[in-house]
């Protein structure tokens, strides 16, 4: 039985990989292999509270919230690092992408120590590592500047980089992303896991409610994921399209780009049929994919795998998606399906939009297929990889000649 | 794909033929199910006639291998196939899974 700490953000806190943490520790919690689950998650502003810690029952881990740093600090490492010597844990996994600790780079860069830190101090540590630095848009992410600016982020973000490696594990969910961090850092412990689907639903259903057709977008809005372009889309869709149609941005702004919706909101205020949501509280979720008849994902830049595709699939939705490289093969190899635009073309988009909204028997095959891409490995099954894995680390923890080969491949 | 199996000195050999993909899943979990017991939970894996495999594919290994362990058993591959192969390594599941190159020695391995 393991005891695991897990660094992450988590609901009610609104940072980026927070429901990504929320359902990576649900099905945690639900593994015969682990006995206490340690949330080592982000300080919440006043007001505003975790839940209550939950005893072992029902085959479900005890759950501890254990709030021990703050987004923006300098001391996130050195804090994280405290509490995991506090609690003990048999391992420690992060849930962490670039600018999960901070949205200036110094405070970002540090955070990213606490993997090596907490090994430091004897600790095994796992890094699930959403994005890498070889193929982040700093400008995109919100780290963007003069060139020179730029240069010397990526010479520190390689430095990082290595550092996170220093963790005994380090996932990724994109192949591409293995081979890079294998090659480019001689590394020999970097894993391909999957993103997973959120939740193992029943088959939704296809049908859709009265009114106008939705077309929907979730997510932290700002820096890689940007409306205006789906906006411009919408326009060309109200002269086009004979059937009432209503655009659906829900979610709010990437903590990295605050007022951005609200500053689409000024510039677009002209465009009829616009509804913002802002954030989306974790019941309500269902409710807004159900009633979409098209979910969009308005990326401009690759970050990885997507959450939005994950759950648009889970329940049945047909997508719209960029057509950018690694992100494109991604989806194909997973087996979604969907309609692509070209990323910097809102004539495309609304080309791709329209093909769906026009064709309810192609929208519902693509939403089929999405549904079975989506239930073929639930992030239950993903857990069961993170925890063979874990347990491998444990036991060769016991035998120091691994250790020390590991630890060579470093020098 | 095309799921044949058969018990061999106590050990259940089961032959995988095709694509092991998000749609042929449900056949081998349903062998497994039918299959692997308390009493039954020593399984050799033939994947000779597997060339392409999936993550949902290996997420249905992965659940044959807890289940023979939650019961005391072994559960192994043989005659890997390298389109398999690279995607156990890229998942490092390679570490989780024991290989035999066939059936033979693993037979002998599991028997031993």
């Amino acid at each position: 039985m393991m005891r695991i700490a897990f660094v992450t953000t988590y609901p009610p806190g609104k940072g980026t990989l927070n429901e990504y943490g929320f359902h990576f520790a649900n099905h945690l919690r639900q593994k015969d292999e682990v006995s206490e689950l340690y949330l080592l998650v982000d300080e919440l502003p006043r007001g505003t509270t975790y839940p209550a810690d939950e005893p072992a029952e029902d085959g479900r881990a005890a759950l501890f919230y254990r709030p021990c740093w703050r987004f923006g600090s300098w001391r996130n490492a050195w804090r994280i690092q405290q509490a995991v010597a506090n609690i003990k844990p048999d391992i420690v996994l992060f849930n962490l992408q670039f600018a999960t600790f901070s949205e200036r780079r110094v405070a970002a860069a540090l955070g990213l120590l606490a993997p090596w830190l907490s090994r430091q101090n004897g600790t095994l540590s796992a890094v699930l590592l959403h994005n890498i630095m070889e193929k982040v848009d700093l400008h995109q992410a919100g780290f963007g500047g003069s060139a020179l600016l730029e240069s010397v982020t990526r010479l520190a973000g390689n430095f990082f980089t290595r550092m996170l490696l220093r963790a005994d594990m380090v996932a990724v969910t994109i192949p591409r992303y293995v081979e890079i961090l294998s090659e480019k850092y001689k590394a020999d412990h970097v894993v391909l896991a999957p993103h997973g689907a959120f939740e193992t639903i029943p088959q939704p259903s296809f049908n859709l409610p009265p009114g106008p057709l939705q077309i929907m977008t979730f997510g932290k809005f700002g820096t890689y994921k940007r409306v205006e372009l789906l906006i411009q889309a919408y326009e060309r869709l109200l002269q086009r399209v004979s059937h009432p149609l209503e655009l659906v941005i829900a979610g709010s702004d990437s903590p990295n780009a605050r007022g951005y919706l609200a500053r689409v909101q000024a510039q677009y205020a002209h465009v009829e049929g616009i509804r913002y949501t802002g954030y989306v509280p974790e019941e309500d979720v269902p409710t807004l994919f159900q009633a979409a008849a098209v979910v969009v994902l308005p990326y401009t830049s690759t970050t990885g795998s997507s959450g939005v595709l994950h759950q648009a699939g889970s329940y049945g939705k047909a997508v719209v998606l960029p057509h950018l490289g690694d992100f494109t093969d991604l989806v194909l190899e997973e087996g979604y399906t969907g309609q692509f635009y070209m990323p910097d073309d809102p004539l495309s988009l609304a080309d791709a939009i329209e093909k769906l909204l026009l064709d309810p028997g192609f929208r519902e095959d693509c939403g089929r297929r999405n549904y079975l891409a989506a239930v073929g490995l639930p992030m239950s099954d993903v857990v069961d990889w993170y925890l063979l894995h874990f347990e491998r680390l444990l036991n060769r923890s016991l035998a120091p000649d691994e250790v020390y080969q590991q630890a060579m491949v470093f020098k | 794909m095309q799921v044949e199996s058969e018990a061999m000195q106590n050990v259940q050999v089961v032959r995988l033929k095709g694509r092991f993909d998000a749609f042929e899943v449900p056949a081998f979990t349903d062998w497994v199910e039918r299959h692997v017991k308390p009493s039954h939970a020593q399984v050799v894996v033939n994947l000779e006639g597997v060339e392409f495999i999936d993550s949902s594919g290996l997420a249905a290994l992965v659940k044959g291998l807890k289940r023979c362990r939650e019961y005391n058993g072994n559960f192994v591959l043989c005659y890997i196939q390298q389109p398999v192969l690279i995607i156990l390594e890229l998942t490092r599941l390679d570490k989780a899974f024991t290989f035999y190159e066939d059936e033979t020695s693993a037979l002998e391995a599991l028997s031993a």
